[in-house]
């Protein structure tokens, strides 16, 4: 039990007046950068590198890291509030938050959201701390093969689980497919569906997207019911009651595995998990049906899953110097600028400067918490502003988000129009998740399985000699029997399943 | 929109400046120093040192500005159609802004004419490297193998067209073998391809895997140079190597659009050239394992060229393979 007398010592140097400002601090910049819509994790973090020098390495890291996972809990306020995800990883949380706070009930939204965040942070450090070395080293075998196989059981899962909806769910993911190939092909090279215009070849910005989708439409559809409030309900409670946590207790559990699993795994990004932790709560649920139209339990597991994927990336930035998202790749700029390098002799060069960074991933977590749970209410006050103030406050906000995010004017342009597809799709019921998965998967499925093939020698066979690939594989062929033959059990899942 | 944009510049602009830039009266204002990378990479950590050091030389303020997108062609693009005032300069990375114009698909919107070379900042050269383990001890094991099984051995790059990808063509054709290409997408992703033993070897550049090369866990094969990196003293270079051909880097500097005046060029030269050879520069620098290479006037401007002959040449080999 060396690791735990270090932590111990970790605990001690974090919990010193000095440190746990700058972690103070950090979670209090990260929850500001979350809330604005475009300045994300990676971004926000960047910007505030220069910040960290006039302090010490380890002072400068404990902020940055409160800033990263504040940065991801800040996220899901605006999301709750007025259906913009703050950052990415936000997404799936105004599928249900929104609705709750729609029912006046967003001081429960927020409220296990930030419950949810604090468990999936503190076990998935928790599991670090145990875990960090022999499972940093076993996602290595994780391969481009692999990683083509979870795409595809990730995309199979969403769609399959529609139910009835299945076919507008398949037309969605396959729309949000064909957004994805615009830009240049990741092998060859040479732009597809850019027309000339350079903005395009890096394709679709996501987050200009899912602000349109979901912001600028709920705008739309709010302006056309002539609402005086964004949201009408009278606010019922400023806390999740008794009976919402009991209903959280498993989507928090099965949310903090789902986020720390993939977490550890190079590449898989924020939003993956939170998707495949909602699906997931979605199917164990013994009401389905109530997902999308206000479940806490949907809120819950997206929001734990966020966060214990947030703490659980740290393995393999620390354990192998391998940062697995464009947030984490900014962090370990800012270790090695700050004259730490993160990899396998980190943990043995300097165990003082790690164990105090792991202490503190704790200590955040419970600064977040405390600092979350009473500004709670404050943030649901918000919506009491009256609608007319309120709508156009989101817009400004919404279009200096998707400007902010590049400077440029083009996404601006994206946002807005994607806001009216997302009226159009609302309208016409369509769910709008399918195509935003697909977006984010598309590029990484496709990327992924030309890699494989490159490494094969463009051989198919490839999938066959490795076990992990062809068991995640063989996950869409078993929901697809499954629905093929439709037994009793799957019976209950009808309607809408992600919207 | 562009020309509405490009208006709107020019006005903002006429009333801040009135008439063309004369050195004595460069710099009147802030200087924008656009990146074309995002920020916290190493362009930009690089790009954000160099700005702070020279503002104080400059007198004014120089904001670095992430104009990242398309591998750096929306800011290769957005720094040649700026106004040539001096008041915005660019990060040029060769060969990455080289590959860009040469590739046809790509329809840049700058060619070689485009950018005056100011000054050059870093110099990454480049480095094959395999796992700690692997069996492949020197660089002649490895092209040995790739020549007597061509195609079998793969070899990953940081992404297509990159310096990464033009050293693999090089050392084909130096040593007369075929490796079996595999484009990843950074240097991270390598990593995990190669330590997870998905790829063979790997080409990369010195500052972003010296320090694994340092600790022992992966070996570092060659230094595709004309002399050792001062990181890696032990790695050899691909020039005592017999590989001559085989010079691939990653180079970093700054550049303005064309038409800047042959003054304002001077002034910003003086100040940069001031920062870059300054020690506290040396000393970040080394930090994260960028050496410095400082070129100006002549020899940049050389450097740029003959970057551009060589970029030329195995781009079209490339592009001929796709």
């Amino acid at each position: 039990m060396e690791a735990l007398g270090h932590l111990l010592q970790g605990f001690a140097a974090a919990l010193t007046p000095g440190y746990l400002l700058y972690a103070f601090v950090g979670c209090m910049l990260g929850t500001l950068i979350g809330v604005l819509p475009g300045l994300g994790p990676a971004a926000g973090t960047a910007i505030l590198i220069p910040l960290t020098f006039s302090l010490d390495a380890t002072g400068a890291i404990i902020m940055l890291c409160a800033i990263y996972y504040g940065a991801m809990y800040g996220g899901t306020i605006t999301s709750v509030l007025i259906n913009v995800p703050g950052e990415a990883a936000s997404v799936v949380t105004c599928i249900d938050g929104h609705q709750m706070a729609k029912q006046g009930r967003a001081g429960s939204a927020l409220g296990i959201a930030a419950i949810g965040s604090f468990v999936g942070g503190t076990l998935a450090t928790v599991a670090l701390v145990a875990v960090a070395m022999p499972l940093a080293s076993l996602a290595l075998k994780f391969g481009p093969a692999e990683f083509f196989a979870l795409m595809v059981a990730g995309l199979c899962l969403v769609v399959g689980l529609a139910g009835n909806n299945m076919l507008a769910a398949l037309l969605m993911t396959v729309i949000g497919l064909l957004f994805a190939m615009i830009g240049v092909d990741p092998v060859r090279g040479a732009p597809r569906f850019t027309f000339g215009v350079e903005e395009l070849y890096d394709g679709i910005g996501f987050v200009p997207v899912v602000m349109g989708l979901f912001g600028v439409a709920e705008l739309l559809l709010a302006a056309e019911k002539r609402q005086t409030h964004m949201v009408e309900a009278e606010l019922k409670s400023w806390m999740p009651t008794g009976a919402e946590c009991r209903q959280s207790v498993g989507a928090i559990g099965r949310g903090t595995v789902v986020g720390f699993v993939l977490g550890l795994i190079p590449g898989v990004g924020a939003i993956v998990p939170t998707f495949m932790a909602y699906v997931l709560e979605k199917r164990v649920s013994k009401t389905p049906e109530r997902f999308g139209k206000g479940a806490i339990e949907g809120v819950a597991s997206a929001e734990t899953a966020n966060n214990a994927y947030a703490n659980a990336s740290m393995v393999p930035l620390l354990a192998l110097g391998i940062p697995s998202s464009p947030t984490i790749a900014v962090l370990m700029g800012a270790f090695i600028v700050n004259g730490i390098t993160p990899g396998p002799f980190l943990f043995k060069e300097q165990p003082a400067l790690v164990w105090t960074v792991i202490a503190s991933f704790f200590v955040g977590n419970a600064l977040l918490l405390i600092l979350n749970l009473p500004l709670v209410g404050l943030w649901a006050k918000l919506l009491k502003i009256p609608f007319s103030y309120m709508c156009a406050g989101v817009l400004i906000f919404c279009v200096i988000g998707a400007y902010g995010l590049k400077q440029s004017l083009f996404d601006v342009w994206v946002m807005l129009g994607f806001g009216i597809l997302g009226y159009l799709l609302r309208k016409l019921d369509f769910p709008i998740a399918p195509a935003i998965l697909a977006l984010i998967l598309g590029p990484m499925m496709e990327k992924s399985l030309r890699t494989t093939l490159e490494i094969s020698g463009g051989s198919f066979a490839i999938f066959l000699d490795r076990p992990v690939a062809l068991a995640l594989l063989a996950i869409p062929v078993i929901v697809i029997a499954f629905l093929l033959f439709k037994p009793r059990s799957l019976a209950p899942l009808r309607e809408s399943d992600i919207e | 929109m562009l020309i509405r944009r490009r208006t709107l510049l020019a006005a903002t602009a006429a009333t801040a400046v009135a008439g063309p830039a004369l050195a004595q009266n460069y710099p009147r204002r802030a200087v924008q120093l656009i990146v074309a990378f995002p920020a916290g990479g190493s362009t930009d950590v690089g790009a954000r040192i160099l700005a702070a050091a020279a503002e104080k030389d400059l007198g004014q303020t120089i904001t670095v500005v992430n104009k990242a997108g398309a591998g750096g062609q929306i800011g290769f693009t957005e720094v040649a159609r700026a106004r040539p005032d001096g008041y915005t300069l660019g990060f040029l990375n060769l060969p990455g802004v080289n590959t860009i114009m040469l590739d046809p698909e790509r329809k840049a919107a700058f060619n070689v004419d485009s950018f005056i070379p100011i000054i050059n900042q870093v110099l990454d050269p480049g480095l094959i490297w395999v796992k700690g383990d692997s069996p492949y001890k020197t660089l002649a094991d490895l092209t040995e193998a790739a020549r007597k099984a061509p195609g079998k051995i793969s070899a990953c790059t940081t992404g297509i067209l990159s310096d990464d990808h033009l050293a693999i063509l090089m050392v084909q054709e130096a040593a007369k073998c075929e490796f079996r290409i595999v484009h990843f997408d950074g240097g991270a992703q390598q990593i995990t391809g190669v330590l997870g033993g998905h790829v063979d070897c790997a080409f990369d550049n010195v500052g972003g895997v010296f320090k694994r090369v340092q600790s022992g866990e992966v070996r570092g094969l060659a230094v595709t140079d004309v002399e050792r990196s001062k990181f890696l003293p032990n790695v050899p270079c691909t020039k005592e190597l017999g590989m001559p051909t085989v010079i691939s880097s990653s180079t970093r500097g700054v550049g303005a659009p064309k038409g800047t005046s042959a003054d304002v060029v001077k002034v910003i030269e003086t100040a940069f050239l001031k920062a870059i050879k300054s020690p506290e520069m040396l000393q970040k620098m080394d930090a994260v394992g960028l050496a410095l290479k400082p070129m100006v006037g002549a020899e940049y401007a050389k450097y740029y060229a003959d970057t551009q002959a060589q970029a030329k040449k195995y781009t079209e080999w490339a592009l001929k393979q796709r």
